[in-house]
């Protein structure tokens, strides 16, 4: 088996690194700006290790095929689970700079945050953190060890274990999924509320780590670190699943949006208010056209989604997108006059890719990029889709 | 190692003609004694549906229970409810065929068909709310003499669009797919007016390379515009609710929520009706206890899903502060109506929950148990959305209790005998498994692609 080149460590670090420099600036410059940014790149990790661990809980769910030479890809980025339990500690230190309901006086003068008070109380909400880490890693370790086993023993049992414990993840993850976005970025906005914000955020958390998945699995074929047998079409399922996701989170963000705004009940309607005018007006619109409208266009037609270029580009496209949703919903409760951009958001967005990069290089050095012990292997490197199906 | 096996979707008897004979017989034979009993009792239910709507066209809507706070009752909870249950066809006949799941084939015919009735049932009650059904003609937005326009700004008018639209594709997929197999009969038949029948309605189809070529095609166009579809009927009928201001209607999570309980309703019935037709028709061995644990664990997975809906609720009322929100759901669980609360909560969320255990998903009486239940407690959720949340809102003074009379009840039945009455009428006309497919995924029929490229 081939392994990653070292230049591929070397820039990660190097990522990293200035990754870290320029989040530690940005604290110096402006802490509380610094502290909204971390919750950015804080959700963005978590999207992409936890929803990874979704996709591969996925695959042993529905006992899909198609997924199988790619499964180790979203195995190997879900390794960055345990590293929240380190990057969870700022959020920590942060929290009267990010949650207005952490200040007492604040509370004292205002009867809603009152009635609030017993779900949005620091100890709680810091047990709430770590908790969801904890659960996380312990379906973490349960999938990935039995995964890992396998390539060596190739039992059978192991697949049906997986299968059981991935059943068990499904409502662990969509709860936790649902908890960790009204704490961390609904709450930003104590008054605010909807029911259908943890649904949105697992949706934009799906196709960040459907995307990841693309553009790992495409680069790695191109570079011959996969199976010699996958063709391009077998890119087929995989994009049309990210091509779904990415409909459903439309679909989502959609009924959220029309139903505050037709309602208009100003408890609700103030949190768009301020998104729909001036600057992050224009964010909003952006926030369509890069997340949906493009990107639905492109994907849209069936050889799209096998063309190598465009695959591994939209890839890139919508993981972008997802930060953008993730700015366009912490940044305006930090200022709600104007939208802004600097240096200081980029630090995160070179920390997340180092990071990811190092999490995947550590892994890919110590286990098969193919999960040779898997019962479906050899079927699903030589799957040939149904004629029928992969006509466009 | 043992080697990966996915499900067999035939089992024993497989022969091609063996399938043919199995499938056609109903349409083929006299109908037997069961058949009559059950035509007996539906065109009862539905005599009864007829003669309630006669009452109501003839003395107006006020034989109904709907009141001054409870403008909504017994006609919008059955459209939503019917409606509900048309969504498992298109799911399983669009959806799991872009899945490529070939479990599919054996019951896709029949959902299908399913659907079309449901949703026929359901496009009564709009038309019988509306109180003036003779002016129904005016929901279609055509310039006219009165210069008479729909309001386009209400999602009761997004219903019709969806609802018909909804309709007419679901329609055309059915027939397309019947197209090959009502071929298959028009040859089969010996009956002059039989052969006459299938002749028109198989569009001259000859098996021809070119005739599959454009069936396959368009099956998969079909199949690609109904998958939206079936996200937006009841995502359309939930903005009929959640767009208001109403406490308990108006919430976010609406749609979604609507979209996973009418799949969860819809196989629910579906379910109940095949688990009865693979008995009384033998097609144990086409629809087996394999199709009905899949299923099962559909059913676990869209009534877990409410089931997160109802906590989100609850936890959002909670959470927001507000006092009429809280009260609403404070009302639902403990209220007047809290029976129908927890009759709801119990049979779409506990129930379902059985399904975890292989022994319940492979049990034919068990599952029959609990997918009525299913059933029962899909209807009860439209009552207590509609029924609790207008019976007490922001005003005290004006706050009233519902009760249906024997008109609701009467029309209520009659919907369940229209439905039955159309289903049994498809079951000796047409083939309720679609053949062609069911023949496709056969071991065997299919050549080898395991070569490499």
């Amino acid at each position: 088996m081939k392994k990653l080149p070292g230049k591929f460590g070397t820039i990660a670090a190097l990522l990293l690194v200035a990754g870290v420099v320029l989040i530690a600036l940005g604290f110096f410059a402006d802490k509380q700006r610094a502290f909204f940014n971390y919750i950015i790149m804080y959700s963005f990790i978590v999207s992409i290790a936890v929803g990874s661990l979704g996709i591969v809980a996925l695959e042993f769910m529905t006992d899909a095929q198609w997924s199988t030479p790619f499964r180790r890809i979203s195995e190997f980025l879900s390794f960055g689970i345990p590293f929240l339990l380190l990057l969870a500690i700022p959020i920590v230190f942060g929290i009267h700079d990010l949650y207005h309901w952490s200040h007492k006086e604040a509370v004292e003068a205002d009867p809603i945050l009152q009635g609030k008070a017993p779900y949005l109380d620091e100890g709680f909400f810091i047990i709430r953190l770590f908790a969801m880490i904890v659960l996380w890693l312990i379906f973490y370790i349960l999938i990935i060890r039995n995964s890992e086993k396998q390539d060596e023993t190739k039992d059978y049992k192991l697949l049906t274990r997986n299968v059981k414990i991935s059943i068990g993840f499904a409502p662990v993850l969509m709860i936790s999924l649902t908890i960790t976005a009204i704490d961390l970025i609904m709450s930003l906005e104590p008054h605010w509320f909807s029911t259908i914000f943890g649904v949105y955020y697992f949706a934009g958390s799906a196709v960040a780590a459907l995307s990841a998945m693309v553009f790992l699995s495409v680069s790695l074929k191109e570079n011959g670190y996969l199976a010699s047998e996958l063709t391009d079409k077998q890119f087929h399922s995989m994009s049309t699943l990210l091509f779904g996701m990415n409909v459903f989170w439309a679909y989502i963000a959609f009924s959220q949006f029309l139903l505050i705004w037709y309602a208009d009940i100003p408890e609700e309607t103030f949190w768009l208010e301020h998104r729909m005018h001036g600057s992050w007006g224009v964010v909003s619109l952006a926030l369509l056209f890069i997340h949906f409208v493009i990107p639905f266009l492109i994907l849209l037609p069936g050889r799209m989604k096998e063309n190598r270029l465009t695959l591994k580009t939209m890839a890139i496209w919508l993981l972008f997108a997802h930060f953008l949703d993730l700015y366009w919903l912490v940044m305006p409760n930090l200022n709600k006059e104007s939208a802004f951009f600097s240096w200081n958001e980029i630090g995160s967005l070179l920390f997340i890719a180092g990071f990811f990069m190092l999490v995947f290089k550590f892994k890919a050095d110590r286990t098969n990029l193919t999960p040779i012990g898997d019962p479906k292997i050899e079927q699903a490197i030589g799957l040939h889709l149904h004629p029928d199906i992969s006509i466009d | 190692m043992s080697v990966h096996k996915e499900m067999t979707l035939v089992t024993e008897r497989t022969s091609f003609q063996e399938l043919d004979n199995v499938v056609f017989k109903p349409t083929e034979s006299k109908p037997t004694s069961k058949w009559y009993i059950s035509m007996g009792i539906s065109l009862f239910a539905l005599s009864l549906g007829v003669v309630s709507l006669g009452y109501t066209f003839y003395y107006g809507i006020g034989m109904w229970g709907n009141n001054n706070p409870v403008g909504w009752g017994f006609d919008i909870i059955n459209f939503v409810f019917w409606i509900g249950i048309g969504h498992a066809g298109t799911l399983i006949s669009a959806i799991l065929y872009l899945f490529r799941q070939k479990w599919r084939t054996g019951i896709a015919r029949f959902a299908e068909a399913m659907t079309i009735f449901a949703v026929m049932t359901a496009g009564i009650f709009p038309l019988i709310h509306v109180g003036r059904p003779w002016l129904a003609g005016y929901l279609f937005p055509y310039p006219n003499q009165h210069n008479v326009w729909v309001n386009f700004n209400s999602p009761l008018l997004w219903d019709v669009f969806a609802v018909s639209t909804y309709f007419l594709v679901s329609f055309l997929f059915w027939g397309l797919g019947l197209i090959p197999d009502i071929a298959n009969m028009r040859e089969r038949t010996t009956s002059g007016i039989k052969k006459f029948f299938y002749t028109i309605l198989s569009f001259g189809w000859r098996n021809s390379n070119r005739h599959w070529q454009h069936y396959e095609k368009a099956y998969l166009i079909l199949a690609g515009l109904s998958t939206p579809l079936v996200l937006s009927v009841h995502t359309i009928v939930s903005f009929d609710f959640a767009v208001s201001v109403l406490p308990g209607w108006h919430t976010t999570i609406f749609p979604p929520y609507f979209v996973a309980g009418a799949v969860f309703s819809g196989f629910g019935m579906v379910a109940t009706v095949l688990i009865i037709l693979r008995k009384v028709f033998d097609l144990e061995h086409i629809i087996t206890k394999g199709h009905l644990d899949k299923m099962a664990k559909i059913l676990l997975a869209t009534g877990t899903m409410v089931g997160y809906a109802y906590g989100m609720e609850f936890f959002m009322a909670w959470y927001s502060g507000n006092t009429f929100e809280q009260f609403v759901f404070i009302n639902r669980a403990f209220g007047p109506y809290a029976w129908s609360y927890w009759i709801m909560v119990a049979c779409n969320v506990g129930f379902p929950q059985l399904f975890w255990f292989k022994k319940v998903r492979n049990s034919i009486p068990i599952m029959m148990a609990i997918v009525i239940l299913v059933n029962v407690g899909m209807w009860f959720e439209r009552f207590v959305i509609i029924v609790t949340s207008l019976h007490r809102d922001f005003l005290p003074a004006s706050w009233g209790m519902y009760a249906p009379t024997m008109y609701d009840i009467g029309i209520f039945i009659g919907s369940f005998g229209m439905f039955f009455t159309f289903v049994l009428l498809f079951v000796r006309v047409m083939p309720s498994i679609s053949l062609t497919e069911l023949k496709a995924v056969l071991p065997g029929s299919q050549p080898s692609h395991r070569h490499h490229e």
